[in-house]
């Protein structure tokens, strides 16, 4: 799983240059920056948010239970993502809801987007 | 169905870069901005430090206090800078919205594949016939499209605020009566 997430946040920080995404893939990384650490799991977010939201559209996931589903996997593969893989020590950056929050919003209304578009192109008469 | 969900997307990525742009002429290229932008961010980051290492002593802490109250106007300050450009972009944008919103009116654009909660309803199928509510009007998808596209482009231009900065603002010595936010 935590490989899974890593190849996530492969894709999603090409944004941010070479540097910020090949040290999201190294496993116990030092972060020197705070910040940089939160745009990993930023931009993360978004590229899962995004996936998830297409692939719910595909199969097609209905019902609130999709969103409910959404927001458990989202949050789980973040949580394994910096406590398994990253190992950092969430009191730094101001306790576990403060990482787990980061992007979360936005992240959801890209889901949102994907989910709805593919599910009425797909799957609506 | 499709073409107007693209549509809106297209639409929603045009207006979050016109409001950035729009923003970035009469906000973040001038100088007070950078000036006090450099100075809330500089201040954050050195008052979070000094908060990690807890003194007692009385002259520190009046000294952190002292910070912390010109941290607090320094925020205010910026705020009521982007303050003025925010109501000019609102006002550009309600007149878009309402020509978007005659254009789209009473068109489903797509089909939700749950059923908005009651209050959410309100928005997801307004000016829609019928009864099914998982139709989906123009305003909803627009409002989620914005939400996403608004942000990220906002993140990927680096015109966000810093985390440090709003972290500040919003913090649990700020008082309630602040009027930075």
């Amino acid at each position: 799983m935590a490989n899974h997430s890593s190849k996530k946040s492969k894709t999603d920080d090409s944004n941010n240059g070479p540097s910020l995404f090949s040290k999201a893939l190294i496993p116990e990384y030092k972060w020197q920056d705070k910040d940089e650490f939160l745009d990993v799991i930023y931009w993360m977010r978004q590229i899962l948010g995004l996936l998830l939201g297409i692939v719910w559209g595909i199969i097609p996931m209905k019902g609130f239970i999709g969103l409910a589903l959404f927001l458990l996997v989202n949050v789980a593969i973040v949580y394994i993502y910096y406590n398994s893989f990253q190992k950092v020590d969430e009191e730094e950056y101001g306790g576990t809801s403060e990482i787990l929050k980061e992007g979360l919003m936005t992240s959801f209304s890209s889901f949102l987007v994907a989910w709805i578009i593919l599910y009425s192109a797909l799957h609506s008469e | 169905m499709l073409a107007d969900c693209i549509l809106i997307v297209f639409i929603s990525i045009c207006t979050a870069f016109l409001g950035e742009g729009l923003t970035w002429v009469m906000v973040y290229r001038t100088e007070k901005y950078k000036k006090l932008k450099a100075e809330v961010e500089k201040q954050s980051k050195k008052l979070e430090k000094q908060r990690e290492t807890e003194t007692n002593d009385r002259v520190q802490k009046k000294k952190l206090e002292r910070q912390e109250e010109k941290l607090k106007n320094n925020s205010r300050d910026l705020s009521l800078v982007k303050m003025k450009s925010m109501f000019a972009i609102g006002f550009a944008f309600t007149a878009l919205l309402s020509m978007f919103n005659s254009i789209f009116d009473g068109r489903v654009v797509a089909n939700l594949p749950f059923v908005p909660i009651s209050f959410i309803q309100g928005i997801s199928h307004r000016n829609l016939p019928g009864e099914d509510y998982t139709h989906c009007s123009f305003i909803f998808l627009y409002i989620l499209c914005t939400m996403s596209i608004r942000q990220n482009i906002q993140k990927l231009l680096g015109l966000a605020p810093s985390r440090a900065a709003s972290k500040q603002g919003t913090g649990f010595f700020s008082p309630p009566t602040q009027l930075g936010r």
